[in-house]
């Protein structure tokens, strides 16, 4: 899961950036509104933490250029401005959930992970695919109730196929939704990656489709 | 018209001066015809002692038997009208017919230029006669002619003149009086016009006092509508930098917060917690307290609450996609909220955002209007199937500050804001037991007084 934080304040990009991390998930961040609307324009993220009061070009525009040209991904707005009108105004623009400043870390997770399982068409906490279950609150994978240890590489691409079981999804998609823009990428690396997930998971649960990408069935 | 008000000042000092001046008035009218009356019977009185003093000229008889005058009056017993011819001696040569075997009072008192004096005096019949004497000489004898009209006849005349002039004086001063009335409260109008317009604005009726005025007083409005004017952009202008102030605090707070959390647990991290949660404490509390000083002085303001609560609704729904809530739309005989908008928005959104952090997925709002004898409500029901609260709970998240459960997310129940709100309205909030099984909450807000205002 790849996730764009837009905010301008540095040590908070760098906290959210940072708790992001470690939940699992790879992120991009921008200090600026212009920079932001621009990443999310062209780069594909399975979410946004978009905050309101921005230089450049404030967030609540940012997130009307961003829906006015199709954009999709959930984004959660954050802002210090926590009246009634400004959550409907947020909403109106195209926003799914909103945060007010200061927040406690935990919710902001809890809310994204929310926002990320919405949008996959999830409506519990929990997603499952044969034996294997997978607990997105708590980062866990069983298989048949016996907890399995996967490292946070592993943990992402299973969670993302998880997410989008039923679909095909391509090698590319998985690069770019798995890294942040500055990682190195290199295909070869999902193939290694997906091969050791493969090794600890139950035969057939991951499937290849040739010449098109890896698709976990659904139940 | 009450004691203290500018019409009853105006109508007493108008209504006073006139009863003095119609008063005077009367005085002076009587007095004027009384005199003209004395005076024409003075005439009356010197033209019959030059008629008898010319005939004592011609007459040839000592006794002047054959001295008298036309005028009737002089021929009948105890009129008061007598005429009486002396010797220098006082002694009476000749009377009139009228005054035989009657004493004819004798004037004292010295002659004028003229040799003629006059007074009042009282015949033995009691008539009040005016009497004038003049001193002459009739071939060398000198003589004293002396005659008298009644002069009761004359006072008579007077008093009938006062009555009907008093008559007509009052009929004209009460008429008066009236009209005096009348203009005060026509004056007045304009004044009773500005008052109403003024509480228009205070009902929410109107954001500005309209109407013309007479240029007497239409400074007086446009001074007021200035103040509502100035009042609204201070209103404005604190708002502002109370959100600024927001945005401020409220990210260093956020950073300070989360690095505190993020790193490892010593006794700096647990002071920097315990403070920035303090912070966060007073930030968010006087926030709100800036604003409601802010909004209660907040007037000629008013808000469609269906529109507020169908926009509620929307953006509770899609933040809420787990639960269903149903709201019917109420028709738009419904009356407006009596308030600030984004007010409303605060309170109402609170509780729908209660109900749906407890629900289990069914939430249920609905609107009517509620008419007590002296006002009208707006009566909103938010409703959920929730674990719901027990009275004693109920009671207690009603006090201010209590927040009944540190684990939900946000400011506990939110209460402490719409309660502040409701009570700055003077509206209500209730909890109850809803048919659903979970939290009824009541709200009665202040409705706008016109029933059905245009819907723009």
């Amino acid at each position: 899961m790849r996730i764009l934080v837009v905010e301008d304040d540095t040590n908070l990009n760098r906290q959210v950036k940072d708790a992001l991390t470690e939940g699992g998930y790879a992120v991009d961040v921008a200090f600026d509104g212009e920079e932001g609307h621009f990443l999310g324009d062209t780069e594909p993220y399975d979410a946004v933490v978009l905050d309101i009061g921005l230089p450049q070009m404030d967030g609540l525009s940012v997130l009307e250029e961003w829906r006015r040209a199709g954009k999709s991904m959930p984004v959660l707005l954050l802002t210090a401005r926590d009246r009634w009108s400004d959550k409907v105004q947020g909403i109106d623009a195209g926003a799914d959930d909103y945060l007010a400043k200061p927040f406690h870390m935990e919710e902001l997770l809890a809310r994204l992970r929310a926002l990320v399982r919405r949008a996959a068409g999830h409506a519990s906490n929990e997603i499952t695919a044969g034996p294997v279950r997978l607990d997105v609150k708590a980062g866990k994978v069983t298989v048949d109730g016996q907890a399995i240890k996967l490292t946070s590489h592993e943990l992402r691409l299973l969670s993302y196929l998880m997410h989008h079981k039923g679909k095909v999804v391509s090698r590319t998609e998985l690069t770019e939704h798995l890294y942040d823009q500055d990682f190195d990428r290199d295909s070869n690396t999902i193939e290694v990656f997906v091969g050791r997930l493969r090794k600890k998971l139950p035969e057939e649960v991951i499937h290849t489709v040739r010449g098109l990408g890896y698709q976990i069935l659904e139940d | 018209m009450r004691k203290g008000s500018i019409a009853f000042s105006l109508f007493w000092l108008s209504a006073g001066w006139l009863i003095l001046a119609l008063a005077g008035t009367a005085f002076l009218l009587t007095d004027l015809y009384s005199r003209a009356l004395d005076g024409n019977l003075t005439d009356q009185l010197k033209f019959n002692i030059d008629t008898l003093s010319s005939a004592t000229l011609d007459s040839s008889e000592a006794n002047f038997s054959d001295v008298g005058v036309t005028d009737p009056r002089f021929n009948r017993a105890s009129t008061g009208w007598y005429w009486v011819i002396r010797n220098e001696f006082g002694d009476v040569i000749a009377t009139s017919k009228s005054a035989v075997g009657s004493v004819v009072p004798a004037l004292t008192g010295s002659f004028d230029a003229d040799n003629y004096r006059s007074g009042i005096l009282t015949d033995e019949t009691g008539n009040r006669i005016r009497a004038i004497e003049r001193a002459t000489t009739s071939n060398g004898r000198p003589l004293k002619i002396t005659v008298t009209g009644n002069l009761d006849e004359s006072l008579q005349r007077v008093g009938q003149f006062r009555g009907q002039t008093l008559t007509v004086l009052s009929a004209v001063g009460i008429a008066l009086a009236i009209m005096s009335g009348i203009v005060a409260r026509l004056a007045l109008r304009p004044i009773d016009r500005l008052g109403k317009a003024i509480e228009q604005v205070r009902e929410g009726e109107a954001e500005t006092i309209g109407g013309n005025y007479p240029r007497e007083i239409s400074p007086l409005a446009e001074e007021v509508n200035e103040l509502l004017r100035s009042n609204t952009q201070i209103l404005e202008r604190a708002r502002n930098q109370v959100g600024n102030l927001a945005h401020g605090l409220k990210t260093p707070l956020a950073v300070l917060r989360n690095e505190a959390a993020a790193a490892k647990d010593n006794p700096l991290t647990r002071v920097v917690s315990s403070e920035t949660e303090k912070m966060t404490q007073l930030v968010t509390t006087y926030l709100d307290r800036a604003r409601l000083a802010a909004r209660s002085a907040v007037v000629g303001k008013k808000a469609d609450a269906t529109m507020v609560m169908l926009r509620l609704v929307r953006v509770m729904q899609k933040l809420n996609q787990n639960v269903v809530i149903a709201f019917k739309r109420p028709d738009a005989s419904l009356p407006w909220f009596r308030g600030d908008e984004g007010d409303l928005e605060e309170i109402a959104g609170n509780l729908l955002d209660n109900a749906c952090k407890w629900s289990k997925g069914q939430i249920a709002v609905t609107m009517v209007a509620e008419r007590t004898p002296s006002q009208q409500f707006l009566l909103i029901r938010i409703e959920d199937d929730g674990p719901g609260l027990t009275e004693e709970e109920a009671r207690k998240v009603l006090r201010r500050g209590v927040r009944l459960d540190e684990k939900t997310p946000g400011s506990g129940l939110g209460l402490d804001i719409v309660k502040e709100l409701v009570d700055v309205y003077g509206g209500s909030l209730q909890l109850k037991r809803s048919v659903l099984g979970g939290l009824l909450a009541e709200l009665r807000l202040p409705a706008a007084k016109v029933g059905v205002p245009v819907r723009s």
